[in-house]
């Protein structure tokens, strides 16, 4: 934790208020609820890319696999078994695992910029069967359906309704992930994030733990694939492209990786960005490559990262040097961040 | 001498048409400290990595307790009992020392997999070895220091405590001494020292500062373009025509 229990825990409970409040401020900002049900998952499929960037040290670039096979998974249960409302997301985070099991042994066997290669390489498998299986996933016109009632009460969510059911997925997600990285298995992870090889030297089978981090990044991004899914109504391969990848992985940079807000504020970034810039100018990814360009040369820690930086500087010498003597904690000062 | 603890038997390892390694055999006792020392680009260093698992041995075996580990795992070979540092020191740099420390000592509770977080009793259980580590390398007053924030030498001692945190039986350095200042020698050195006499360890290690090694080393095995060229006591290797020729200035043998 860098900001201390304390600080972090007073940023999550004003975040949450505030997202609990978004629908009914959306229109004062003249936002669509649809837009910010758009920002919170995002922020969670980036929360799934961060656990192998920001805590694993593995570039996912093609990990819009992961989300478009949750939407996927979603829709075609939906059209073909009838599936309900948290059935069919349960069937599409599914979809992404079983995606995950398939391609992880072979990512595994590379490491640095040819992992990633090899990730865009099996994502786009997935794209192509999406684009050519046209009598099931409806080819490169996508699939629409409709969003089934929730199962045994009948409740038909939408807007606000649904915008609150997707707050709880990614509250809920967002203290899992946290829980997870504070763990004996994700300091692991931040170990081999940091020098897989001398990890190894201290005994941990680094693709074991590799393999269970991309099936659990597979499983975030899944549900909010098929959150997603649910909430346009719509599948399409585009989903599962590279360029969709890329976009994740934008978010989560922008934000900060390895921290826990940061996929949250860089979706809100790329999102707001993509509905409010691209209608009023037509070439605003210009300013947003340029942002991105500037993120990754000035402060790559992402816009969180160096802010915390920076709260940590003014507060740091000193706060170093009384904790010279150890009472304690086994949890890290430095390795993972709020 | 007592058992055998680890053993190499014509090792080879080739990169291409370079035979780094040419048939190199090695009898580590327990309990005693060994050296391998050579001129530069005498495969010493490659020797090492295709002892510790870090390259796959071309042809050879390589027995450590007795069991044939030439093709296990890394993680399995740490797990049976043995710690290497390398030559230049592998670390985790943004972590702090004590939390470098941590990730091995969880790793050999068998806790590292862990959703959980640790329990109470196993907490005080890893603090306490972690406070026995830094006091035996002397990095208490570091603890919380990033490791990139430490100087070289302190650096260096961090791994070597990182290498002892998953309960060692044999340790391998590679070069310990690797870029060190003076002061800083003379701190690893009494480290190393400790970890034979006070520790019971077993040492081997590979080293190109010959006063250090005459004094540390019990045995020393000379290698010279992939094979070896001597092997015996320090008085043996010092007295060695050939290997003074190959290597050692005698100026140096004298001044020892």
């Amino acid at each position: 934790m860098r900001m201390g229990n304390r600080a972090g825990l007073i940023t999550a409970i004003v975040l949450l208020v505030l997202l609990m409040f978004i629908p009914q401020l959306a229109p004062h900002l003249h936002l669509a609820i649809s837009i910010c049900t758009e920002v919170l998952l995002f922020a969670m499929a980036a929360m799934g890319v961060n656990l192998l960037v920001g805590y694993t040290g593995v570039l996912p670039f093609g990990n819009a696999a992961f989300f478009g096979l949750g939407a996927y998974g979603t829709g075609l249960t939906i059209q073909f078994w009838h599936a309900g409302f948290f059935g069919s997301l349960g069937y599409g985070v599914l979809a992404s695992i079983i995606g995950a099991l398939l391609i992880g042994p072979f990512l595994l066997r590379r490491r640095g910029i040819y992992f990633s290669l090899l990730f865009i390489a099996f994502g786009q498998v997935f794209y192509f069967l999406a684009y050519r299986f046209t009598d099931i996933t409806g080819g490169e016109d996508g699939m629409n359906f409709v969003r089934p009632a929730v199962e045994g009460l009948g409740w038909q969510l939408k807007d606000e309704s649904f915008y609150y059911a997707m707050l709880l997925f990614f509250v809920v997600v967002a203290i899992l992930f946290w829980l997870l990285v504070r763990s004996p298995f994700g300091r692991s992870l931040v170990a081999i994030k940091e020098n897989e090889t001398r990890a190894r030297y201290l005994g941990l089978n680094t693709d074991r733990f590799i393999f269970v981090a991309i099936l659990i990044s597979a499983a975030i991004e899944g549900l909010a694939g098929a959150c997603y899914g649910l909430s346009i109504m719509f599948a399409y391969p585009l989903l599962l492209d590279w360029h969709q990848s890329g976009n994740i992985v934008l978010m989560t940079i922008l934000g900060g990786t390895g921290t826990i807000f940061g996929p949250l504020l860089g979706s809100l970034i790329f999102v707001i960005g993509n509905d409010i810039l691209s209608s009023a100018i037509p070439w605003w990814q210009i300013p947003l490559g340029a942002l991105f360009v500037a993120c990754v040369l000035g402060f790559p820690k992402g816009i969180l990262g160096t802010i915390l930086d920076a709260i940590e500087r003014r507060r740091g010498g000193f706060a170093y040097e009384a904790r010279d003597t150890m009472h304690g904690t086994v949890s890290s000062e430095r390795e993972i961040q709020p | 001498m007592s058992d055998v603890i680890f053993q190499a038997e014509n090792v080879v390892k080739h990169f291409g048409g370079v035979r780094a390694v040419e048939d190199v055999s090695l009898t580590v006792s327990a309990g005693s400290i060994q050296a391998v020392i050579g001129p530069n680009g005498a495969g010493k260093s490659t020797f090492f990595n295709a002892l510790s698992g870090f390259y796959k041995c071309d042809s050879g075996k390589v027995t450590f307790k007795g069991i044939d580990i030439t093709a296990s795992p890394i993680h399995d070979r740490i797990g049976m009992g043995m710690g290497r540092t390398f030559q230049t020191s592998s670390v985790f740099p943004n972590l702090s020392v004590y939390d470098n420390l941590l990730i091995g000592l969880q790793s050999a509770a068998k806790l590292a997999f862990r959703f959980r977080p640790i329990n109470p009793v196993q907490h005080k259980t890893i603090e306490e070895k972690a406070e026995r580590l830094l006091d035996f390398v002397n990095l208490r007053a570091s603890a919380r220091r990033p490791v990139a924030e430490l100087a070289h030498g302190s650096q260096r001692l961090c791994e070597i405590a990182m290498s002892l945190s998953t309960d060692p039986v044999l340790v391998m350095l590679d070069e310990p001494m690797a870029g060190l200042a003076h002061a800083e020698t003379t701190r690893v050195v009494d480290v190393i020292r400790k970890l034979h006499s006070e520790l019971g360890l077993t040492v081997l290690f590979v080293e190109h500062n010959m006063r250090v090694v005459l004094s540390l080393a019990q045995r020393i095995m000379v290698l010279d373009r992939g094979k070896v060229l001597a092997e015996g006591t320090p008085a043996e290797i010092s007295a060695n025509e050939a290997v003074r020729d190959a290597y050692i200035g005698k100026e140096v043998v004298e001044h020892v």
